[in-house]
């Protein structure tokens, strides 16, 4: 199944690597929005419906706890994003210019994918899958495009529908 | 004594046999391509074990562990590209090795280095798990809270720079384990009229999805077509008996370390090489030579990654706690198998135990025979192209997580997960307290609210081992701030001895 990936993807990007900068404004955003969860989870906390009030350590008590304990950790958090240097993210590699919309249509192909597997079947959404995300990622060829797809969902098909009993 | 025989009995059954194969197969591939991790595997292939038997199941999963550990050094050495995070250390001196020539003896050290290492910390598993389970069999509702306590902080402290974020993700994971029935009352929360939601968020599809698809989505977003090519001129491979003494310490310092980092809940084999790799550096009589091609840099950084596995298998047994984050993905499965790693097991199934360590011991004893006799196929798949890679992957992470339930609800679950799961990549936040809070979540919510209603909150702190737990609790949260503080203030001091007159004005 020997074919290379997509010329035109290998000439966008550079190819030595680069990590990631530090952002204030991520750190806001991230910050605000565990302000924002963590406060959703004390309100929620609060209402849930127990079958018998004890006003005690109840079923509410400790999702609640949790949410007072985030709440606080998420506000010193909003305070060290905004006063302190952003956290280095040199750990991470910079996203390039291809892969936010490589990210998205992989996302969407495979929302698709399990969206169609119970109307249409396994053995038709996998190949079609397969073949669609192999050439989003650079595959070409008629084998890698159609071979490669149907060895692989062959492959998982027979064993767990056939020998484990698994219903795709 | 009946406990060994059944133990080891369980593994002449052909099907567990296979599966160990299987494993070590799986692990040793996954191990050689980088990208895909002993945990990213472990996950991946725990949605496929569940359907067999738990000691096939642990066949599978332990060798894919163990063979992992082995086939991570290959990209190490080959291309300084680490298999898994685990060879990190294995680069600093297996490349500079191969490009002298000399991979095939950097690949040769590299196997027996680890071999030595996993077989050492086994010998502390066998002797120290169940003294270690015994004592802890004693632990009552507060004890058990402090444990998942001090779990969890020691998780945060070390999986994250940021300690804010690290105890944030540590609640978001006990947070979400609040979806579902109330572990005492049996009340609804957090279900929202969902039927599927009654019995909780599937942890299996939560953990495929954070540590699987989230860094199958990174490496998408991050590509970058590299022309690193492997090293193809592997030269001798058998090490002189002058080099084989020359190893014999920092062998047995790196063991020593291996094990006890991995003991350390959620200290995995990355810190551990990284920590042998500096031990056997400053011990060493030629330290100069480390980074540029030593061969007691490379044992020590491979001995030392080895020996954890032991350790945190140590730790994830006796204590229930996850030594390392395949363990932790490990722990979901034995859950779902109705397996309650922790103190119970060592009473409970002591064969089980005794199955375990065999696995682990047979499974390095195979990788070090795979290791040595066919090292040279394995330098061809670091030539597979990325597209059969990752759809591949996410196509077997799709079935894997389905195959848990046989419903989609659970692959979405899955990819839900994977796109959080990248968000808290890109934004520093760590998986690993998420997961350790979502399996742990209801055993500390029972215990607590059990040790409270029981004898009240001055319990935490007036039993002995809950009152030392949380101390160390503390103590694991507070040191990293601590040595933040004293690293800044050495930085500003050697930035004004740099530029005195900035200090004078």
């Amino acid at each position: 199944m020997g074919t290379t990936a997509h010329p035109q993807a290998v000439a966008q990007d550079p190819p030595e690597s680069s990590a990631a900068r530090p952002s204030r404004s991520l750190e806001i955003c991230c910050a605000a929005t565990a302000l924002a969860a963590t406060g959703a989870l004390v309100l929620l906390a609060k209402g849930i419906e127990v079958r018998r009030e004890t006003d005690g350590i109840d079923p509410r008590w400790w999702p609640e706890l949790l949410g007072m304990i985030g709440l606080a950790l998420a506000a010193a958090y909003l305070v060290v994003a905004v006063v302190r240097p952003p956290f280095p993210r040199t750990d991470l590699e910079a996203a390039t210019r291809r892969g936010w919309p490589l990210l998205v249509a992989t996302v969407s192909l495979t929302a698709a994918f399990v969206a169609l597997w119970p109307l249409v079947g396994f053995a038709v959404a996998a190949p079609v899958f397969l073949s669609a995300m192999t050439y989003l990622v650079g595959g070409r060829g008629w084998r890698t495009l159609l071979i490669y797809p149907a060895v692989v969902t062959a492959l998982v098909y027979l064993p767990f529908h056939t020998l484990l009993k698994v219903p795709l | 004594m009946n406990a060994i025989v059944e133990g080891l009995d369980a593994l002449l059954d052909p099907t567990a046999a296979l599966c160990l194969l299987a494993g070590l197969l799986v692990g040793t591939l996954v191990g050689a391509l980088p990208g895909i991790t002993g945990t990213m595997a472990v996950a991946l292939a725990s949605g496929f074990t569940l359907t067999l038997d738990p000691v096939s199941g642990l066949a599978v999963l332990l060798a894919i562990y163990v063979g992992a550990n082995f086939g991570d050094r290959i990209p190490s050495i080959l291309v300084n590209t680490p298999g898994t995070p685990a060879s990190i250390a294995t680069t600093f001196d297996g490349y500079p090795l191969a490009k002298q020539g000399k991979a095939g003896l950097a690949l040769v050290i590299s196997t027996l280095a680890t071999t030595g290492g996993i077989l050492v910390s086994m010998v502390v598993f066998v002797l120290a798990a169940q003294p270690i389970a015994r004592f802890a069999l004693e632990f009552g509702p507060a004890e058990m809270f402090s444990l998942v306590v001090f779990g969890l902080t020691v998780m945060v402290s070390v999986s994250s720079r940021s300690l804010l974020k690290g105890l944030l993700a540590g609640v978001a994971g006990l947070a979400i384990a609040t979806i579902g029935r109330d572990p005492i009352t049996g009340d609804k929360r957090f279900v929202f009229g969902i039927d599927d939601l009654n019995s909780g968020l599937p942890f299996i599809a939560v953990i495929i999805g954070l540590f699987g698809v989230a860094e199958l989505f990174d490496q998408l977003l991050t590509y970058r077509p590299g022309n690193a090519k492997p090293i193809s001129s592997l030269g001798r491979w058998w090490p002189k008996r002058t080099e084989y003494k020359q190893l014999a310490r920092p062998f047995a310092v790196s063991s020593a370390i291996g094990t006890v980092v991995g003991a350390l809940p959620a200290a995995g084999g990355d810190i551990a090489g990284l920590v042998g790799w500096d031990r056997a550096k400053r011990m060493s009589r030629k330290p100069e030579k480390f980074g540029e091609g030593s061969l007691e840099g490379l044992t020590a950084a491979d001995t030392a990654s080895g020996a954890t596995l032991g350790g945190s298998l140590t730790t994830t047994m006796a204590l229930g706690i996850p030594g390392d984050s395949v363990m932790a993905v490990m722990l979901g499965s034995m859950v779902i198998w109705g397996l309650q790693p922790g103190p119970s097991l060592f009473a409970d199934s002591p064969d089980l135990i005794v199955t375990i360590a065999a696995i682990m011991i047979i499974a390095t004893l195979l990788s070090l025979v795979v290791g040595l006799v066919r090292m040279r196929g394995m330098v061809r798949l670091l030539d597979l192209p990325p597209h059969y890679l990752w759809t591949g992957v996410l196509l077997f992470c799709t079935i894997g997580t389905y195959a848990t339930t046989n419903s989609t609800y659970t692959v979405w679950v899955m990819l839900a997960s994977g796109v959080v799961g990248l968000i808290m990549k890109r934004t520093g936040f760590p998986a690993g307290p998420v997961v350790l809070g979502l399996l742990l979540g209801p055993l500390a919510e029972a215990n607590l609210r059990r040790a409270l209603i029981i004898d009240g909150p001055s319990i935490l702190v007036t039993q002995p081992v809950s009152a030392a737990l949380l101390a160390l609790a503390a103590i694991g949260l507070v040191t990293p701030l601590l040595a933040r503080a004293r690293k800044t203030r050495r930085t500003r001091s050697a930035n004004a001895m740099d530029e005195p007159g900035r200090v004078r004005s």
